[in-house]
């Protein structure tokens, strides 16, 4: 993915403000992909509503939201040819086994169990965004 | 008391407490609640359990040490219960339940959405099915606050011998 000449769009997609800026605040230094750009959603319909606005990067996206789920979005996504590679990191509370094989069977790129470490949330991203995942 | 039914409500609780606020709790004696209490909590953040057993996870705060430590996390002075206070408590409450699933893989637990009560020293009712609720307290510089847990007996057993 070429990242020098543009900006990097980042959706965070939860229910809770505080989660969305802990999330966002987890990349304040400079990162090492260039410029970034945060977009936000509090739940799966207001997510769809901003891919279809913006081109996503990557996709942040919590599991349990009122209106539409992260694990429908999820399903909703890879059912269409734009939205099938897109880089998709789960992050979520649940973290029973069964959940991250759910999420897994439905296309998940990763998946992060919360409270989420800092540290592995950047390699992450860094990853897709750098071609490296 | 049965240490591997209580143990994955404790570090759910310690590991998201040490995460937001940067403080571990310390965990004081837990005991199963055997009528309605009468406390001081302010605010308290509920999440439904569904799935193979059904039940219910609790968290109560009161306002000084809600407040205080939610200042912590968004840098700013908070002195009411507002709506960050409110957001924090239900975020909270929905890691220490997502997170204590773990601990019960065979029972393929489901959560809800969290719900927040919010009003000067309420008390909390609980099912009046067979489901013992257990009471989990913990104690961190600022205060104390409390872990409710209620699961019907087919996970907590012989919890109360």
């Amino acid at each position: 993915m070429g990242t020098a000449d543009r900006t990097i769009k980042i959706l965070i997609v939860d229910d809770s403000r505080i989660m969305q800026n802990i999330l966002k605040n987890s990349f304040d230094e400079k990162e090492a992909w260039g410029k970034t750009e945060f977009l936000t959603a509090s739940d799966g319909e207001e997510a769809l509503v901003v891919m279809d606005e913006n081109t996503i990067d990557v996709l942040l996206l919590d599991w349990n939201m009122p209106k539409l789920d992260g694990l429908s979005v999820l399903k909703k996504l890879r059912q269409t040819d734009k939205y099938k590679k897109l880089p998709v990191i789960m992050i979520t509370s649940e973290a029973a086994k069964y959940n991250v094989i759910e999420a897994l069977k439905a296309g998940v790129s990763d998946y992060i169990i919360k409270p989420a470490s800092r540290k592995i949330l950047i390699d992450k991203v860094k990853g897709f965004i750098l071609g490296e995942s | 008391m049965k240490k591997e039914y209580i143990m994955p409500f404790v570090e759910a609780t310690q590991n998201v407490f040490q995460d937001f606020f940067g403080v571990t709790p310390e965990l004081d004696t837990p005991y199963i609640v055997k009528k309605e209490e009468t406390s001081n909590w302010d605010i308290s953040g509920i999440i439904g359990i569904a799935g193979e057993s059904k039940g219910v996870i609790v968290l109560s705060i009161n306002e000084q040490l809600v407040t205080a430590l939610t200042s912590r996390l968004v840098g700013r002075k908070i002195t009411t219960l507002d709506d960050d206070v409110i957001d924090t408590i239900g975020e909270i409450t929905n890691i220490i339940a997502g997170n204590s699933k773990k601990g019960f893989e065979e029972y393929r637990l489901k959560i809800s959405l969290p719900s927040i009560i919010r009003g000067r020293e309420h008390t909390v009712f609980w099912p009046k099915q067979d489901i013992p609720i257990l009471s989990i307290p913990f104690s961190v510089p600022e205060g104390k606050f409390m872990l409710f847990v209620g699961l019907e007996k087919k996970i907590t057993g012989d919890i109360l011998t």
